[in-house]
């Protein structure tokens, strides 16, 4: 992999690897047994400029490019994925739309806060009644007196107990579909906002997921984030990010998996010699690693369309796809190797395998990435 | 005197372990190179008369003595200075230090202004022709180096509890009293204070050691180590992560800037083996080593290896022991 | 307050032991092909700098000697980390060098960086762990000079280090300037570099200069007259007998063994 990076990210990947294994992997555990969210670690990374690692330096960013994100985040991922999913969708989903489309007033006021740690960021797009049909959702936003009132129920929300400032995307119009949805900032602190119900997962579970309840929610007319009516636009073009975010998500368990799965099997002994010696687990690794190599030269491929401000919708579609679909995979293979170790909690791929799952769901499930990717192979010319 | 000088630092009157190591290494290489024997005695405090004559009774006819108030625990430019005044009267030809905390100091320095040969943490010494050959570790205990010293004169520091302590060979001998002008307050460096951490069960002189290291993952885990070495009757160490981390007080150390051990028995948990660490415990007479990876460098200097996590091994093992002596 | 930090790039210690290679002819380890980082102490004699710096305003230059061809990341991760500047001397010996040698040829560099209150080096180095550069630097420069400093107590006013001992440590008062070669403790584990600051690190000032525009004074070194005759892996290589098992047998299989060296 090295001839694909450069020194920077080189350095970077040795800078985040360290950092993951003094501050995520002695807790990693703990932190899934006891779903506690990792304030104090998440501290530590904004200080080092994992926040914000793609947000110009003029914003207090590390104005990095999106293969020096991919490069880190698989790092972290690979100590905690769900540590990583905080930072994910704080960054690609919530930091990038602003960098995006605000203005330069919610530019000033927001970034630095969020590269900085002060502020965590959420996203709020799926509701009860629109998950993959996200577009199809009915939280309504009316403009009364000089201000927005946003009202209705956002679920799956990811930070939503511990963040500061919810992207929400609302039906402003009566357009159906896209086109009616608009997308605002809302500040936990506006009146009109609470966390409803907190939900308990089977995996990822340092990173909150919860229901962000609005009635009536006041939202300040300047918060609304690019036109009216752009809402639509925004979170696909959000998405694109994102979804190379998780795709490195993927990577660093996939990566966790090979790894330990490969210190095991030469330790393991059975029928008087290491289960490495059985070609069923060699060609197990074998897999693992090419289909790993596979899954990250596709990530890398959409991080470099992104960071050159290309379309890269079904190159991120491909990597997410290929990527969680080798981490489930891969997690899979690697419980197995282990045997009956494979199913207890004092090893850690049971908790790889529950983490992978949520990569072939989450940001867009492997169904509609198959959409994206086959709406771009039929495109009329 | 052509012949082989060992510098005895003795602050608190007293003659250390390492100062008769360091006789036992100049007699080995006098027999061989000949030139004869001598000390120089630095000290500043005590009657220096018990050390005198222990140096007598293990075979140095010659103690070169300095007295001054000076030479303190610790004081390095004040003993630097009163070696280099012993080195001008006896002349040596070889001149031997204690590579310990004051000797890694002094002795780079005594042969950079006596314009003397160097070797520093010498682990054997021995002679070949005319010329010294020593040996010393590298590559953080991964390999030895042999050097041979054909330089006259020559400064060699030795690595403590390397060489054997000299025997007892009575020769008459005599005292040459040399007197040295120190003025305290001019020396760059001075000792404001030693501090002495409290001794924990004698790390460097148990005959069993129990060692802990990054593989323990915190603190924690040195509880359940706690327990093996309370069942083993032995005393407590660290590689050096979890020193560097605090989750063990730094004089638990063992390696090349910790402790050097020579157990009978020292059990490595959680080790990987790397660098240093080996450095400061190869000597030990059986090493078993417990890891969770195969290719662990531990396993390459062990004599018995347990492949596994010694969340499992380790109460196991404590078990075993506690059945077999009977509790 | 102007600090000058000693860095030696070594071969990464932590390498598995089949890239451990002698080189008969040189007799020091195959360098060609492995990754180089920044020896083990000095990592923690950089972050001391710069806790200095931190705490009242204090300059830090690296400095290192190496052929230019090899440095790697080394010196950038240095800047990354707060360094201000690096000067690296281009010596294509260096690698080979003993100690005394180098710490002649670092005393010409200091002397022409000029303002210095402060030296640091690490205890030893990684590889041929000499702990002679500190103390032969001292006398090169006729600084004062105290080794194994774990803490740096007082930088302001007079300056206060504590060395590690064998039983504890010593407070030690030392006049300016001064060579300190630093140990690892808890206080100074080395800081990661911000992201933004490995990018950064590229503009920082970095000079080369080759070794031989240095004035280096003539004479022997204490490394005269002390050659290497032969350098390998230690004669009590043991062969480890695995036990092999459950934890349970394992443990028996030990206990047994034990049992017969009479330790248990």
């Amino acid at each position: 992999m090295a001839v694909w990076l450069s020194d920077d990210h080189r350095m970077i990947q040795a800078t985040v690897r360290e950092f993951a294994a003094r501050e995520l992997l002695p807790i990693a555990a703990d932190l899934d047994h006891t779903a506690r969210f990792p304030a104090e670690v998440i501290t530590k990374a904004a200080a080092l400029g994992l926040l914000g690692l793609t947000i110009p330096e003029a914003y207090g960013g590390s104005g990095l490019d999106h293969v020096a994100y991919v490069v880190a985040h698989e790092e972290l991922a690979r100590a905690c994925a769900g540590f990583q999913t905080i930072v994910t969708v704080h960054t690609s989903l919530v930091c990038e739309p602003i960098l995006r489309w605000g203005t330069d007033e919610q530019k000033r006021r927001y970034l630095p806060d969020l590269v900085s740690g002060r502020r965590l960021g959420c996203y709020c797009l799926t509701e009860p009644a629109a998950g993959s049909d996200a577009m199809s959702l009915t939280t309504t936003a009316t403009f009364r007196g000089g201000a927005w009132f946003l009202s209705g129920t956002k679920i799956f929300v990811t930070s939503g107990v511990e963040a500061d400032l919810c992207v929400v995307y609302a039906r402003s119009d009566a357009a159906t579909g896209a086109r009616g949805i608009s997308a605002f900032l809302v500040e936990k602190s506006f009146p009109g906002i609470k966390v409803g119900k907190v939900e308990k997962k089977l995996g990822i579970k340092c990173s909150s997921t919860a229901e962000l309840i609005l009635n009536q929610c006041r939202v300040p007319a300047e918060n609304l984030l690019a036109a009216r009516g752009a809402g639509g636009r925004v979170a696909l073009a959000a998405l694109d990010g994102g979804r190379i975010g998780i795709a490195a998500q993927a990577l660093g368990i996939a990566r966790a998996c090979l790894e330990e799965a490969t210190v095991y099997a030469r330790q393991r002994a059975q029928f008087g010699q290491p289960i490495a010696n059985f070609q069923a687990v060699q060609w197990g690794l074998a897999d693992m690693a090419t289909r790993l190599d596979a899954a990250r030269l596709l990530t890398y491929r959409a991080a470099v369309l992104r960071s050159a401000d290309q379309p890269c919708a079904r190159e991120a579609a491909m990597a997410k796809l290929f990527a969680s679909e080798t981490a489930m995979w891969a997690a899979h293979r690697a419980v197995q190797i282990f045997g009956g170790y494979g199913y207890l909690q004092e090893y850690p791929v049971e908790r790889y395998f529950r983490d992978a799952k949520i990569t072939e769901i989450y940001e867009g499930t492997s169904e509609i990435q198959r959409m994206v990717i086959s709406r771009h192979l039929l495109a009329a010319p | 005197m052509a012949g082989v000088l060992v510098i005895a630092a003795a602050p608190e009157g007293a003659l250390s372990r390492s100062s008769l190591e360091l006789v036992g290494g100049a007699r080995v290489l006098d027999a061989a190179l000949g030139g004869g024997v001598a000390a120089g005695l630095l000290g500043g405090a005590g009657a220096p008369g018990a050390a005198v004559e222990t140096l007598h009774r293990h075979g140095v006819p010659v103690v070169y003595r300095v007295h001054h108030p000076a030479l303190g625990v610790g004081q390095s430019d004040a003993l630097l200075t009163a070696a280099l005044a012993v080195c001008e009267q006896a002349q040596p030809a070889l001149v031997l230090v204690a590579g310990d905390t004051v000797g890694r100091e002094v002795a780079p320095r005594l042969a950079y202004r006596l314009g003397a040969g160097l070797l520093t943490d010498c682990v054997a010494l021995g002679a070949d022709g005319g010329a010294v050959v020593a040996k010393r570790q590298a590559y953080g205990g991964r390999a030895v180096a042999t050097h041979v010293v054909r330089r006259r004169p020559a400064v060699l520091s030795v690595k403590p509890r390397s060489l054997d302590a000299a025997e007892p060979a009575p020769i008459a001998g005599r005292v040459v009293d040399v007197a040295v002008t120190i003025e305290s307050a001019a020396l760059p460096t001075r000792v404001k204070q030693v501090q002495a951490e409290k001794a924990e069960l004698g790390l460097e002189d148990a005959q069993i050691v129990v060692g802990g290291g990054r593989g323990l993952g915190g603190p924690g885990g040195f509880t359940l180590l706690q327990d093996l070495a309370v069942a083993l009757g032995a005393a407590i160490g660290s590689s050096r992560p979890p020193a560097d981390a605090g989750w063990v007080p730094i004089s638990w150390q063992i390696g090349q800037t910790g402790k050097t051990i020579r157990p009978a028995l020292y059990v490595a948990v959680g080790i990987s083996g790397a660098t240093q660490h080996v450095a400061g415990m190869a000597g030990s007479r059986t090493i078993v080593a417990i890891n969770r990876d195969p290719e662990a460098p531990i396993f390459g200097v062990a004599h018995l290896g347990i492949v596994g996590d010694y969340r499992e091994v380790v109460p196991a093992l404590i078990a075993k022991v506690r059945e077999l002596k009977g509790r | 307050m102007d600090i000058i930090v000693c860095l030696k790039q070594v071969v990464d210690p932590e390498l598995p032991l089949r890239e451990f290679v002698i080189d008969p002819a040189t007799h020091r380890q195959v360098r060609a092909g492995r990754p180089l980082v920044l020896s083990t102490y000095d990592e923690n004699a950089l972050e001391v700098a710069l806790q200095l710096k931190d705490r009242s305003g204090a300059k830090v230059t690296a400095l290192t000697l190496a052929p230019q061809a090899t440095i790697g990341d080394a010196v950038r991760l240095a800047l990354a980390m707060g360094a201000d500047e690096a000067v690296i001397v281009d010596d294509p010996r260096s690698p080979d060098l003993p100690g005394a040698a180098k710490a002649r040829i670092l005393a010409a560099a200091i002397r022409r960086i000029g303002r210095y209150d402060l030296i640091l080096c690490g205890c030893e180095s990684a590889d041929w762990v000499e702990r002679v550069v500190a103390p032969l630097l001292a006398e090169e420069l006729g600084a004062a000079c105290v080794t194994f400093v774990s803490r740096v107590e007082s930088p302001d006013g007079a300056l206060v280090v504590r060395r590690q001992s064998e039983d504890g440590f010593h407070l030690i008062e030392a006049r300016l300037p001064a060579v300190l070669s630093i140990t690892s403790d808890e206080t100074n584990r080395p800081r990661l570099p911000k992201v933004k600051d490995i990018v950064a690190a590229k503009r920082k000032p970095l000079q080369a200069w080759p070794a031989a525009d240095l004035a280096v004074a003539a004479g022997d070194t204490t490394a005269d007259g002390v050659e290497v005759r032969d350098v390998a892996a230690p004669e009590h290589t043991a062969r480890c007998e695995m036990l092999r098992g459950e934890p349970a047998e394992q443990v028996a299989l030990l206990a047994e063994r034990l049992r017969g060296l009479k330790l248990l």
